[in-house]
């Protein structure tokens, strides 16, 4: 039986983009797991296929480097929920993610926009 | 990076791991159910809102184990839950773990003795400072392929050979240590610079001085280190103490230090116990004096080493000495008889012997241990088989192709640990025999043990056969995980066939193996019967021997000497079961013999040759004693062993055919030495040709005369002698009465190196015999293994047919038809075994051709037996469960539809 399909349409977001969509989006509020992965849809507008199951491993990963803190809250409907908040180390991560993000984008604009004008 | 966060959160991992689990399942729990009502929100049903929301999620199995791989420390964890989970499995089918573990057990208990018998023999450094530059110097003439030195060849080459930083003889004997109980021990006069060369350094006190090497020097000794520590308790102040040695007063000057040998104390097998200075000259010994050559050489009774000079090597030497040599010849010196001189590096000398037979022992336990693999795998496989739905279902769950991955390698590494634990164990105990029964002329066979390097390598040895069993059933799972196994139907009969196909190249590749090790067990044993089959010249059987010495302190002389031995004889010949009784000086195939020039009537020996002949000197009955044949004339009386008889000799057949080609040995006149004043001997009889150096090889002119004319002429009264004392029964019965007597006629002389004549044969082809006997018991392993094996591919055939089988049996085939089915399914691996092994065998033998002798590596009788042997365990392996075939019952089997 072949696996769930991992390459759809959409693009996977590599794990270290997630790690700094999360962090930025935790920056702004606290949030679950699901409410971070339904808020990564909603922005991306479906672009980007987070497969929901994998935002986890990268949470804990996150949480083991202390970018990141977890603490059992209850939810918007009253069930108990894991709530993620950054820390002010994950804050710094995330200035120095965004900035090398910045960086490499910026090259890449650069090289298409060569490449086209050039054609 | 925050290390403080990884360890934090590492130390939570593991104190708090039920917890954490409980909560991940939580969250993901909590997730699906948002997303399901999510999904119930935007229209969808039930059903699908919740297919749809697990769709998305993926396999939660799968993401919990990433997650939790994520909180550190999960490796840990991770070997745990897994190495739970095999001690499980493995504990479910005792059978196979028991069959796998022995399995392995057996190989890496094989592996790991032979590798610390090749690393105390082979790798260890011997007991000498850059032991590479140290060499053995020989001699070599005609009929003599290494033998010693002269003292005049000492000092040539000293002074003549560049490629010699120094070079010192020395030469070995026994000597009593005097005391109320008297002990005999080797002793090795050596020259003072014997030490130095060897670059060993006395563990107390000193070597010898210049001034104690030489002629009428201080009476001074040095012992062993363990001569120290066992005769005189480890007496710290034992240097400059006097002990009384084979009757004189020595200073004890200094202490050898642990374990250290010289190199000739390897070939017997038997430690220096007493180091004497040489304290010899040129004058003593009748030589000429400084770097001079008389014409027709002198006595050759020294062993030699050197040191190699700073960039000289053992080629340069051996350049120098041909140069030399040559010059030599030029002038007259041993002239026409082939005169060589040579060194050997001094580990090619010691280990040279055994090294082809560690080696070709060495590459046999190899070959076992990949049998032992491929069995073991093989047994894996067939488990892999029963466990297809369990790890079927694993990879439903989400268990991901690297979690079964470390599943299946974590149980064959337990496996391989339990087997690495039993094969220490076993290599335990095989060490400790083969300490105790190390077979006599393989040096340092006896110094193995178990020790740091052979418990690594029993560890890799272990790990690499972790991973050789594990890989192969691996894949098959990874196969599967990858083609879903559940979707199949339960019967997969088909599906077997890839693994089947997998375990019958593994079963070719035992057989062939195992022909290999076989065919060269099966030359070994021809050798060993070859050699057993030459007739030494004298019967082993029955003898007992023992060394006795008669030192001047208590005999003065010969007379006296003499009637000791008479004494003892006759107090031996009282003992009942003892048929025949002698002494000899030197016991064939125990020791070299060396030769003495004579004087033959009728005989002119080519120029510059002697007639040289190995003297033997005996008392009356030894010929009964040792078996020998008598060709003509009479063997020695009483009457012979007398000084006022006349001088009576007997002489081999080599002797008389070289001396006495063409006419009649038998009355023929013999003088012993060349000086004109010794008397006449008369041959009185010709004996059959014994084989005293070695059982192979030609044997040289050997005359023997009565210890008590010898003494008379040339006058020379043997000191050491060994008693030989021959029964019908069995001769060890009688070691304490024939000791007994032998006390009882002088309490102060110490007996040594008892014996049988059948334990001397036997180490005179030692290496022979333990080739054979490992290759021997190597080769059974290997079949015992093919076998099961074999009957292991048969039983899962006639298993996954047995449908089929009933079928067939319905339609009317007989129980004969089926069990040749049967039978047909597991000789075709069999045949393709032999066939490749006996290619292989035929080729890898050829490693043995300096241990065979009578036998070519390729002999075809040899090999015939072998596929005979091979073909017939496959076959009746194949027979048990073949018969189940034969059996089958139709109506059960197709019942079970």
């Amino acid at each position: 039986m072949p696996t769930e399909p991992r390459l759809g349409p959409r693009a996977e977001v590599v794990r270290g983009t997630l790690e700094m969509l999360a962090l930025r989006l935790l920056n702004e509020e606290p949030m679950h797991g699901w409410g971070l992965s339904l808020r990564l849809r909603e922005i991306s507008r479906d672009v980007f296929d987070v497969n929901q199951g994998s935002l986890y491993p990268a949470l804990q990963a996150m949480l083991r480097r202390g970018w990141i803190r977890a603490e059992w809250r209850a939810s918007e409907n009253n069930r108990r929920a894991r709530y993620y908040r950054v820390t002010v180390e994950g804050q710094k991560q995330l200035d120095v993610q965004i900035a090398e993000w910045q960086r490499t984008s910026a090259a890449v604009n650069r090289v298409l926009r060569y490449a086209f004008s050039g054609a | 990076m925050a290390w403080y966060h990884e360890i934090a959160s590492s130390l939570a991992a593991l104190v708090r791991r039920p917890r954490q689990d409980a909560e991940l399942s939580e969250e993901m729990r909590f997730h699906l159910e948002m997303e399901t009502k999510r999904n119930i929100e935007m229209g969808m049903s039930e059903a699908d809102a919740r297919r749809r929301a697990q769709r998305e999620f993926g396999r939660v199995e799968l993401h919990k184990d990433d997650t939790r791989d994520e909180r550190g420390a999960s490796a840990l964890f991770d070997a745990w839950s897994d190495l739970r989970f095999a001690i499980r499995s493995l504990r479910h089918r005792p059978g196979l773990t028991a069959a796998a573990t022995l399995t392995l057990a057996l190989g890496i208990g094989a592996t790991s003795t032979v590798f610390g018998v090749v690393e105390h023999v082979l790798l260890r450094p011997l007991p000498y400072a850059q032991p590479e530059h140290v060499v053995a110097v020989w001699s070599a003439w005609k009929g003599f392929e290494r033998t010693w030195l002269s003292y005049d060849e000492w000092e040539g080459w000293k002074a003549r050979v560049p490629a010699f930083a120094d070079i010192a003889l020395y030469s070995d004997g026994a000597a009593t240590i005097d005391g109320d109980s008297p002990e005999r021990v080797r002793s090795t006069s050596i020259q003072a610079s014997v030490f130095p060369i060897l670059g060993v350094r006395l563990a107390r006190g000193r070597g010898f001085t210049a001034d104690e090497d030489r002629p009428g020097g201080p009476s001074v000794a040095v012992v062993s280190n363990e001569l120290w520590e066992r005769r005189f308790g480890g007496d710290p102040s034992i240097v400059g103490k006097h002990v009384q040695i084979s009757g004189s007063d020595r200073v004890i000057v200094g202490v050898t230090p642990a374990g250290f040998q010289l190199p000739q104390d390897y070939a017997g097998g038997e430690r220096t116990d007493i180091y004497f200075p040489l304290a010899t000259d040129a004058n003593s010994q009748g030589a000429v004096p400084g770097p001079a050559f008389p014409k027709g050489g002198a006595s050759h009774g020294y062993y030699a080493v050197a040191r190699l000079a700073p960039g000289a090597t053992a080629a340069m030497a051996n350049a120098q000495l041909r140069t030399l040599v040559a010059e030599l010849e030029q002038f007259g010196y041993m002239a026409n008889v082939n005169f060589r001189a040579f060194v050997v590096p001094i580990e090619e000398q010691i280990t040279g012997r055994v090294r082809p037979v560690l080696l070709v022992v060495l590459g046999a336990v190899v070959l076992v241990l990949l049998i032992a693999c491929a069995n073991v795998a093989g047994l894996l496989l067939v488990r892999g088989e029963a466990r297809r739905r369990e790890l079927a279902v694993r990879v439903a769950l989400g268990a991901g192709t690297r979690r079964l991955a470390r599943l299946l390698i974590t149980e064959s590494a337990l496996l391989a640990t339990i087997g690495g634990v039993m094969g220490v164990t076993l290599a335990w105990v095989t060490v400790r025999l083969l300490r105790t029964n190390a077979p006599a002329g393989l040096p340092r066979l006896g110094e193995t043990s178990i020790d740091w390097a052979v418990l690594l390598v029993a560890f890799i040895v272990s790990i690499v056969t972790a991973l050789l069993t594990g890989v192969l059933p691996l894949a098959h799972a990874t196969g599967m995980a990858l083609s879903g196994e559940l979707r199949e139907g339960g019967r997969g009969a088909t599906t077997g066939r890839a693994r089947l196909r997998w375990r019958q190249a593994l079963v070719a590749v035992e057989i062939a193996l195992a022909v290999v090790l076989v065919a060269g067990a099966g030359l070994m044993i021809r050798t060993v019967r070859n050699l057993l089959t030459i007739d030494p010249g004298f019967r082993a059987d029955g003898v007992l021997t023992m060394r006795v010495s008669t030192p001047t302190v208590f005999y003065p002389d010969s007379t006296r000497v003499i009637s000791y031995w008479d004494d003892v004889e006759r107090r031996v010949a009282a003992v009942p079961g003892v048929k025949h009784v002698a002494a000899v000086r030197l016991l064939p195939l125990a020791s070299e013999m060396g030769d003495w020039g004579m004087v033959i009537q009728g005989y002119t020996p080519p120029p510059n040759q002697g007639a040289p002949g190995d003297w033997q000197i005996v008392t009356p009955g030894y010929f009964e004693t040792m078996g020998l044949t008598l060709r003509a004339g009479r063997t020695f009386t009483a009457s012979d062993n007398d000084f006022k008889s006349p001088l009576a000799l007997i002489v081999n057949r080599a002797f008389e055919q070289r001396y006495f080609a063409g006419r009649r040995a038998l009355g023929g006149r013999v003088r012993i030495g060349s000086a004109d004043t010794t008397k006449w001997y008369t041959i009185v009889g010709v004996v059959d040709d014994v084989h005293h150096n070695t059982l192979i090889g030609i044997v040289k002119p050997q005359f023997y005369a009565t210890l008590a004319q010898f003494a008379l002429a040339p006058g020379s009264t043997r000191r050491t002698m060994s008693l030989v004392a021959k029964t019908d029964g069995d001769p060890k019965a009688l070691v304490s009465a024939v000791r007994a007597a032998v006390r009882a006629a002088d309490p102060r002389l110490p007996v040594s190196e008892v014996r049988t004549m059948r334990e001397i044969v036997d180490a005179a082809i030692g290496g022979q015999r333990f080739a054979m006997a490992t290759l021997g018991v190597f080769g059974l392993v290997a079949l015992v293994l093919s076998a099961i094996g074999i009957f292991g591919i048969v039983s899962q055939v006639v298993a996954s047919r047995l449908h089929e089988f009933g079928i067939r049996a319905a339609l009317g085939a007989t129980p004969r038809d089926l069990m040749v089915m049967a039978l047909g399914s597991g000789l075709r691996q069999a045949m393709t075994g032999l066939a490749i092994g006996t290619a292989a065998a035929l080729v890898l033998t050829r490693v043995l051709h300096t241990l065979l002798h009578g036998v070519t590596p390729t002999d075809p009788l040899t090999f015939g037996a072998v596929v005979v042997v091979t073909g017939l365990v496959t076959v009746i392996a194949s027979v048990a469960p073949a018969r189940r075939a034969a059996r089958v019952d139709p109506n059960a089997v197709l019942r079970v539809d």
